[in-house]
């Protein structure tokens, strides 16, 4: 066996050591290289931007856990974004565990330990507000500082429950929901995850079906976005923003030139793209986890490279193109 | 009867809803609400089915002692044990369901713990293994063998380049090659098998509503 063979019929387990080095080393050691934003994601920042407290978008967990490092970043990235910007969020999920990644995005930008989180004001706690007919954004705000309530120094904004938000969450069937919200969001979702009826929510009194909502975001690690497409977007032209893991990414490029989304954050280099623009814009001090995870990325991708030259150089330099079969059969 | 009746149900279903797509009136519009809220409430049925059948499979195996009859155990318990847990005990015993995670409603029951530190670690695992896969597959594999396979190759290193933020350092031309790749080349591949799909689906579904496909049938009648 020269060294070529040996070279190709490495153990594997040696690749696999150098991958999870390359994993790992990036985050004691940040690059922090600078990232360019793509007209896909651009598309959806811009949507967004052109959005205000009149208007409403939904924020649609389409995933489960295994691909949550490439999607929860997006939809944290697009719910803070409508938060900054006042506009409500209705947020549902298209499969069960969608919903308590939903809630956890929830949670990480109303973590009051956080720089920047957005001040969370529950449902009950406004009731004298909502009791006093008060329902437009500014209004409301006005009358909760007037109560004595301050803005914390490291918060960015408050949420109101049931103004700014409504967390849906799951329902079976999903692509039937959307089909029945394109008629009311109140006949799928009577109540919000924790029972508040959807009808007394100040939200849904502008904002009753998907007709009126200005667009979805759908986040989503498997074919489930394309169900806004079919059900949403073609039947009644609500405009629909994806975000999919990268080796989806591809297959989507379709609908952005079809002018079928506005746009589409295609993995972690997606959600990196959105993070920038969201700094670059005074939407965040700092970048998050899809900015940092992108390290990894630079070197796992300089790392695969570097491994595909090398087994081509071995398997040409040992004239392996000529024979049939390698000894070690790997 | 046994085949005759689903038969009738998905031509009868098929076509009218077909119809029903194009017609704006009122009428068409409830038929259309009412369907939208009873296909889920059926659906859930199924549901039933399926907890029916993996309890008899696995508790089968357990009797039987059949091989590896030990994880049965790991399925039946958690099927059991998570929804009682969930929907019936208090959240003093470490019941309840994490619900909004905004403001101070935040619970830790068993539910919550399983799903945050078992079913999330477990999924991100098993997804992130395919780097791992990938790397050694790429080493092994990735052969420019012929001029197509060269091509591909060439093609995978410009975008997995063009995808990072270090391509650039080494290129600047390396993200534009890339994507120019994505939105063209890749987009009028995926475009025709787009297409292609669409057509089959289509086919598909006129035979099944109009009764040539019965395989979705089983041995229903038979």
């Amino acid at each position: 066996m020269n060294i070529w063979e040996k070279m190709l019929n490495v153990d594997r387990r040696w690749i696999f050591l150098l991958i999870g080095i390359a994993c790992v080393v990036p985050f004691f050691n940040p690059l922090g290289l600078p990232i360019l934003p793509s007209a896909e994601v651009m598309g959806i920042y811009d949507h967004i931007e052109g959005l205000g407290p009149d208007n409403a978008i939904i924020v649609s967990f389409d995933f489960e856990p295994g691909t949550a490092a490439e999607n929860q970043p997006m939809s944290v990235a697009a719910l803070r974004h409508a938060f900054a910007r006042n506009i409500p969020v209705y947020v549902t999920s298209y499969w069960p565990l969608g919903q308590a990644m939903a809630a956890m995005a929830i949670s990480e930008l109303t973590d009051e330990s956080l720089e920047d989180y957005f001040k969370y004001v529950e449902w009950e706690d406004w009731a004298s507000i909502r009791d006093q007919g008060i329902v437009d954004r500014a209004g409301i705000e006005e009358a909760w500082t007037a109560e004595g309530n301050t803005l914390p120094e490291n918060a960015r904004g408050w949420v109101f429950e049931g103004r700014d938000i409504a967390f849906l969450g799951y329902l079976p069937y999903f692509h039937l929901v959307i089909l029945g919200m394109t008629s009311s969001i109140a006949s799928q979702f009577p109540t919000d995850v924790s029972g508040t009826p959807l009808e007394e929510m100040p939200i849904y009194q502008d904002h009753k079906s998907l007709r009126d909502i200005d667009l979805a975001v759908t986040s989503a690690g498997g074919s489930a976005c394309v169900s806004w497409i079919t059900y949403g977007r073609e039947k009644i032209g609500l405009p629909i923003a994806f975000g999919v893991t990268a080796v989806m990414a591809t297959d989507y490029y379709i609908f952005i030139q079809s002018g079928q989304i506005v746009g589409q954050m295609g993995g972690l280099r997606g959600a990196a793209e959105y993070e920038v623009l969201l700094k670059e814009n005074g939407y965040n001090k700092g970048y998050g986890k899809a900015f940092i995870g992108m390290d990894v990325q630079n070197i796992a991708h300089l790392l695969i490279i570097f491994l595909v030259v090398l087994g081509n150089i071995a398997f040409f330099a040992g004239g392996f193109h000529k024979k049939t079969k390698l000894k070690g059969r790997r | 009867m046994k085949r005759s009746i689903p038969l009738a149900i998905v031509m009868v279903g098929g076509i009218l809803f077909m119809i029903q797509y194009f017609i704006p009136h009122q009428h068409s519009q409830t038929l259309f609400d009412y369907y939208t809220q009873w296909a889920p409430i059926v659906g859930a049925f199924a549901l039933v089915l399926g907890v029916g059948s993996l309890y008899r499979l696995h508790s089968h195996k357990i009797k039987r002692k059949a091989k590896n009859w030990q994880y049965s155990y790991a399925v039946l318990v958690p099927l059991f044990l998570i929804p009682i847990f969930a929907l019936i005990m208090p959240e003093s015993l470490g019941g309840g369901i994490m619900q909004n995670m905004g403001g101070d409603r935040v619970t830790q029951g068993v539910f919550d713990f399983a799903y945050l530190n078992v079913q999330v670690p477990i999924q991100a695992t098993m997804f992130s293994l395919l780097a791992f896969y990938i790397a050694s597959a790429a080493f092994r594999a990735f052969r420019a063998k012929s001029a197509l396979a060269s091509i591909l190759l060439i093609a995978a290193v410009i975008v997995m380049l063009g995808q990072v933020p270090i391509g650039e350092l080494i290129g600047k031309w390396f993200p534009k090659i890339g994507l120019w790749i994505l939105r063209y080349p890749n987009l009028g591949a995926k475009r025709a098998i787009a297409l292609g799909v669409g057509f089959g689906m289509l086919a598909t579904q006129l035979k099944i509503i109009f009764g040539v496909e019965r395989n979705w049938l089983g041995g229903a009648g038979k």
